[in-house]
């Protein structure tokens, strides 16, 4: 196989500080290569199990999410389409999905109900702002966060970092449904060109 | 009056933080494929969401990585598309299809599965929500929403150049022993007139014969129906 040699190739002759992008691995674990899979568990794993425990809190429910996406990212690798995003987009949407369908099953409604009651709005952005001092790009998700508008950020973060359907956010902000709707999407175009992202 | 295919294009946002519906979903993946600038803003939302991600970056416990190393080397891979002549009929019945397949998958499979159940789930399933992945790309359908005192929402793509909707409830409570949840058309009169049943709690239901119906409404009646509603309404959803 000389095409997945000079792929090896290249990637050992990568240096050290830059490494493999998320990009490089994904190709190579498409066509089952295991190293580079192990590889690409160090570059995303903290991102992902990250967000999973953001997401659902509970340490036990966390492991076994993660355990599962990055099984699912192993054996569905096959399937990622460059054209469409980056690897790391790639992942984190399919993290995010199955995060968020682990709290909407249904052994966790009951959960999510005291957690309701318990939110305090301003809390997504207080914590994430904590969190979010280190490093560079995080410190560049701070900044954006900051230009949008509470209703914009509330929105957008009730919904990625709690997992919350839109009429869910609307009966805890208490605005209506269409707002909420427009708030989610007009706050994203807002963080995506503060942020420069292209896609 | 706003047009179906603005209403869905608002959803982007939403969709990106993965906080649609499961209908609502799949209606606006089948408006994906007809939508290319829903479909370039769509790749860039989440691209977005996905640096939120990363700025809550945590390390999970170090045992982990041998224990999905080892799953992963015993697990095959999925096979990868294979590039097809592009025919723009096949494209639009693909995207039917797959409008159906989120659908479907969305109402019957659950979290834990084996993909070749799935697969297969879907083969089969594919063909008899034909129906509903029409319905889907009806170029006029129109998200309604509902919900329940005690949190069900009910959620309803409505046609008006089919005069039918789509029904789907979520989180609804079991109903009581001997009965089941009944839809009603309401007319401008305020008279209900059944609009079907719900076999089950999640599964979708088409609600035919729309014109001069203001609301949908849901109330639990004995097995079998009613032909007046016997229970006060449960949930209810304007049409217009």
């Amino acid at each position: 196989m000389p095409e997945r040699e000079r792929a090896l190739q290249s990637l050992r002759s990568t240096p050290h500080d830059v490494g493999p992008t998320a990009d490089d691995l994904l190709a190579l674990v498409a066509r089952g290569d295991e190293a580079a899979f192990e590889r690409l568990y160090d570059v995303v794993t903290g991102a992902v199990f990250g967000l999973i425990r953001r997401v659902l809190r509970d340490q036990a429910q966390s492991e076994e999410v993660f355990q599962e996406v990055m099984l699912e990212v192993w054996r569905t690798a096959t399937r990622f389409d460059p054209a469409r995003g980056s690897a790391t987009t790639w992942i984190l949407t399919l993290t995010h999905r199955r995060a968020v369908d682990r709290v909407r099953s249904a052994q966790a409604a009951t959960h999510r109900e005291d957690r309701a009651a318990r939110l305090d709005p301003a809390r997504p952005f207080d914590e994430v702002s904590e969190q979010v001092e280190g490093r560079l790009e995080q410190r560049q998700v701070r900044r954006c966060l900051s230009f949008l508008t509470d209703l914009q950020r509330e929105s957008v973060l009730l919904a990625y970092y709690q997992g919350y359907s839109y009429p869910e956010v609307s009966s805890l902000l208490g605005i209506p449904l269409g707002t909420v709707k427009t708030r989610m999407r007009d706050g994203l175009i807002r963080l995506r060109d503060c942020m420069g992202v292209t896609g | 009056m706003r047009t179906a295919s603005a209403d869905l294009h608002t959803l982007t946002g939403a969709y990106a933080v993965n906080a649609l519906s499961d209908i609502e979903r799949a209606a606006f993946v089948a408006h994906l494929t007809r939508c290319q600038s829903c479909a370039i803003e769509v790749t860039e939302l989440a691209a977005t969401a996905a640096r939120l991600g990363v700025a809550v970056e945590s390390p999970p416990p170090p045992q982990l990585r041998a224990r999905v190393l080892a799953a992963a080397a015993e697990t095959r891979q999925l096979s990868p598309h294979t590039a097809r002549v592009p025919d723009p009929r096949r494209k639009r019945w693909a995207g039917g299809l797959l409008a159906a397949a989120c659908l479907v998958a969305a109402v019957f499979v659950t979290v834990q599965y084996s993909q070749s159940d799935q697969e297969r789930q879907l083969a089969q399933l594919s063909s008899e929500y034909s129906r509903f992945s029409d319905f889907l790309s009806t170029p006029d359908a129109k998200l309604i929403n509902g919900r329940a005192a005690n949190g069900a929402t009910g959620t309803a793509v409505v046609s008006a150049s089919r005069d039918e909707a789509l029904f789907l409830a979520r989180d609804l409570p079991q109903a009581p022993d001997g009965h089941t949840y009944q839809l009603w058309r309401i007319g401008a009169d305020g008279d209900p007139h059944p609009a079907g049943l719900l076999d089950s709690r999640s599964s979708p239901v088409v609600v035919s014969g729309l014109t001069g119906t203001q609301e949908i409404a849901l109330t639990v009646e004995p097995s079998g129906g009613s032909e007046q509603p016997t229970t006060p309404v449960v949930m209810a959803m304007p049409v217009g």
